[in-house]
């Protein structure tokens, strides 16, 4: 396998495709590209990125999506456009699928007909790991993960971004070859010997009494002990439901609901998104009636703490192996709770892999992976405020 | 056998009872252990509500700290940015895109109020196409009454707090595409004012007390800059203006200094033909004069003979007048070659005081010649320094009375060599020091009225002394004596 990275900062949409297209091209040479992953920052004319890009790379299959940053090996870049360029060795294989419209479809439904377009000829083949970047705004993101499980299997690692804009919560983008897509979700299935490391993380300890979800829909939590959801925060925070309705990012991100998973290490995270006027709180991801869950709080040193756990979870189940490339998806509250930090965690990052790796990350509303990295045994979630560390290696 | 039976049931439902009494005691007391586990489950949830409570209040403090200085850090840094440049524009061309993130904004607009024209001009456009900047600016044109008010207020507006009077924070917000902002006047203390806007689409984001502070201290900044700017302007066009003047003046002073040296070269080339055309009839009254005082014409009388010699002697005069002004001329309009050359000083003196040394003699007058080993040698014309001496050291012995000193000394100063020729003569008045090296300036006293001269001895010394690039200037006093000085360059 062989991969080559590039970057550009420019601002200028047709010269930043040109510029990174370019260097990642140059950095393969004569090796045929297999596949050709793209993020690109939320500010640039998204439409006309693509097509530039498609001219660049001809037939080579492209997925990708926006984020709010860049994360590369020589910084954290809030402006940009990078793009990793794969060569597959002879005895992998890949295929590329995409639902558009998820939530005209509901989520189970895109996720079986996605499940079933990336096994579209790899039915008998040994199948190693799918990766896909979703729309983050989609509001049946657990579902989706639970339709494309049932096609490709419970416990079949799959490990996914949710494409974010720049907080303003308005539109995200998918890139998925020619087409430009929203509200949608693609993914690569691949086969044939991948060897790769995952380790997921978020640093969040549980805190108070477990609770009992007695009334939820979807990710709609109605009632906590019986009472409106709501009330939950009220007590820990003292505020009311206006107050916290005004301040719901940030407690969200310092204060996630913690979801027990029977047989889990780790608590899974739910952001609350919005306070609804009944007093039911609307999460990122579905949270099941009768979940036990508690309250979580983090702190700075509790995430950095977090992403050295994870890198060494990824590298753990390499197996030895060296990585030839390292992908993280983080999310972007952590982005927005380490602040300045942030170049820490990136700097931890390195430290695991080395400075030379490529590496190439984006920050996400939500991210897909099982809970248990140590085996693969583990069916896959969606996650919300954790870093999401993939490392591939290859002959 | 009955009673027996009746007994062991009484027994059995006894020990049954009290199995039962045993366990609702057990019961109680497992019912009591459970109230207290909750009771400290209780407990430990009310310390957990503590901890979190305090904890989002130390997130907040942190926050605002880190906001805090990321803000000072970039202010820091735009200010040394401002600082580089004294021009209006580009002041706040140097609030770029990357400072204003840093700042936690990604929109910007600043605006200067034109008195004369009565509108806002726009000098900062972050964030926005031309388009929307230019919609935004005819948008801020039809509020301006509420701006000026804000500016003249110096209020601070944002999306938290807004002043009385000024637009609502929703017409802003729709204005500006964003969910937060500050917008704070820009007050330099002269000229124009104005204001900046930053905002966000972050809907995250919550405008606090600390960004209300940095983007006041930043407005600030500008203002601050721009009264640097302005001033440098000001003194800038004064300059301008002063340098105009020294120009023109010295255009009008270089046009007088050629028609100086043009009317100057009309008299040198006058003098010069003159003293020509003057030579030929003196040369032939000389030589008639010489004839009949020889009396190749016959014997003359001695009445004719003295008044003859008369003619010669005032001829001679006259025809070292003429030299002397023809000398002048020459030297003047550059058309005497000087022979420069490396000399030894000291023969020079002592030639022209042999040359004197009678007349030294018949005054008693002591000639002394002092010329240290570091002096010996000058870059001359022999027969120019020559005429020097000659000058310097006649006038000397001209002036001096009976019994009176006269030296020559030199010094080495900055590889030129200074001879001053000293006497104890009568003196020169201090009014008269600057013109005795003009052409025909004669001392008005009574040596002067005995002692013949032509006033053009000085005035030639001179003009062979700055021929040789050097200076000539004396010192005098009146009773005590007189130094002439003059340098020339060591060799």
């Amino acid at each position: 396998m062989n991969v080559s990275f590039g970057f550009s900062q420019t601002k200028d949409h047709i010269r930043a495709a040109n510029e990174a297209v370019g260097q990642a091209m140059i950095g393969l040479g004569n090796i045929p590209a297999d596949l050709a992953i793209i993020f690109t920052t939320i500010e640039f004319t998204h439409p006309l990125v693509l097509k530039t890009a498609n001219n660049l790379l001809g037939e080579i299959p492209i997925l990708g999506c926006s984020t709010l940053g860049i994360m590369t090996a020589k910084g954290i870049f809030k402006h940009g456009f990078a793009i990793l360029l794969i060569a597959l060795s002879r005895q992998m294989f890949l295929n590329v699928a995409s639902v558009k419209d998820v939530n005209k479809k509901t989520g189970l439904i895109a996720g079986k007909e996605l499940g079933e377009k990336l096994l579209y000829g790899c039915k008998n083949v040994r199948r190693n790991l799918s990766i896909i970047f979703s729309d983050g705004l989609i509001a049946d993101a657990t579902n989706l993960i639970n339709g494309l499980q049932e096609n490709l299997g419970r416990s079949f690692p799959l490990v996914g971004a949710g494409a974010s804009d720049n907080f303003t919560f308005q539109k995200t983008f998918q890139y998925f070859n020619k087409e430009l897509l929203s509200a949608s979700c693609c993914g690569a299935l691949f086969g044939g010997g991948l060897n790769f490391g995952h380790g997921i993380k978020h640093g969040w300890k549980p805190l108070g009494k477990i609770r009992s979800v007695t009334n939820s829909h979807g990710n709609v939590i109605r009632e906590i002990d019986g009472r409106p959801a709501v009330k939950l925060y009220e007590d820990y925070l003292a505020k009311d439901a206006s107050e916290l309705a005004r301040e719901l990012r940030r407690i969200s991100i310092f204060y996630p609901i913690g979801i027990y998973l029977p047989g889990e290490r780790e608590y899974l995270l739910r952001n609350v998104i919005s306070i609804k006027e009944d007093g039911s709180l609307v999460t990122q991801g579905d949270i099941a009636q009768d979940s036990k869950i508690r309250l979580m709080i983090g702190t700075k040193d509790s995430c950095l703490q977090a992403a050295a756990e994870s890198c060494a979870d990824a590298k753990k189940n390499l197996m030895g192996q060296k990585a030839r490339f390292v992908m993280v998806f983080d999310s972007a509250s952590r982005f927005s709770l380490l602040g300045r930090q942030c170049v820490r965690e990136l700097e931890i990052i390195k430290e695991a892999f080395g400075e030379e790796l490529p590496l190439i990350g984006i920050y996400t509303y939500g991210e897909q992976a099982p809970l248990k990295s140590l085996n693969y045994l583990g069916r896959s979630y969606c996650h919300n405020q954790s870093i999401n560390v993939l490392a591939v290696g290859g002959q | 056998m009955l009673n027996l039976i009746f007994f062991i049931i009484c027994l059995v439902i006894a020990g049954m009872g009290i199995a039962l009494l045993l366990k609702m005691q057990r019961l109680k007391e497992l019912e009591k252990s459970t109230a207290g586990l909750n009771a400290s489950l209780e407990e430990m949830d009310e310390q957990a509500k503590l901890i979190i409570r305090t904890d989002i209040e130390l997130n907040k403090t942190q926050e605002e700290l880190d906001k805090k200085i990321a803000g000072l850090s970039t202010l820091q840094k735009l200010s040394r940015e401002m600082s580089t440049t004294l021009e209006e524009r580009q002041i706040f061309k140097k609030i770029g895109n990357e400072y204003l993130e840093e700042l936690g904004f990604e929109k910007s607009s600043a605006f200067l109020w034109d008195t004369l024209a009565r509108e806002f001009h726009q000098y900062l456009n972050i964030g926005y196409s031309e388009e929307e900047s230019l919609k935004i600016k005819n948008a801020v044109n039809s509020d301006k009454d509420h701006y000026l008010d804000l500016m003249h207020g110096g209020k601070t507006a944002s999306s938290v707090f807004i002043p009385d009077g000024f637009l609502p924070k929703d017409k802003v917000c729709r204005l500006f595409q964003v969910n937060e902002f500050i917008i704070c006047p820009i007050i330099p203390q002269e000229g124009n004012q104005g204001f900046i806007f930053v905002g966000t689409q972050n809907i995250e984001t919550r405008i606090t007390e600390g960004e209300r502070e940095i983007i006041t201290i930043l407005a600030n900044q500008i203002g601050q800059a721009l009264d640097n700017a302005r001033l440098f302007e000001k003194t800038w066009r004064s300059q301008q203006e002063l340098e105009m003047k020294v120009e023109e003046r010295t255009r009008q002073l270089t046009e007088a200094l050629e028609k100086v040296n043009i009317i100057s070269k009309r008299k040198s080339d006058f003098i010069s033909s003159v003293s020509h055309e003057l030579r030929t009839p003196l040369t032939s009254i000389k030589g008639y004069a010489a004839i009949l005082l020889a009396g190749k014409l016959g014997a003359v009388p001695d009445e004719i003979k003295e008044r003859l010699g008369k003619i010669n002697r005032h001829s001679d005069e006259l025809v070292h007048m003429v030299n002397d002004l023809l000398d002048i001329a020459r030297i003047e309009s550059g058309k005497v070659n000087m022979n420069i050359e490396a000399l030894e000083l000291a023969p020079i003196p002592e030639k022209v005081g042999d040359m004197l040394a009678e007349q030294f003699k018949t005054k008693s007058i002591t000639f002394s010649i002092n010329i240290p080993a570091d002096c010996k040698k000058i870059m001359a014309d022999r027969g120019q320094i020559e005429r020097v001496f000659i000058n310097l050291l006649g006038n000397a012995l001209k002036f001096t009375p009976e019994k009176g000193a006269i030296s020559v000394n030199a010094r080495c100063t900055n590889k030129m060599i200074q001879i001053d020729i000293t006497d104890t003569g009568f003196g020169i008045p201090e009014e008269a020091q600057d013109k005795i090296f003009e052409e025909f300036y004669r001392v008005d006293n009574t040596i002067n009225q005995e002692v013949k001269g032509t006033g053009l001895g000085l005035t030639l010394v001179k003009h062979i002394i700055e021929a040789h690039g050097g200076k000539i200037w004396v010192r005098s006093k009146i009773g005590e004596g007189s130094t002439f000085s003059f340098t020339l360059n060591c060799a």
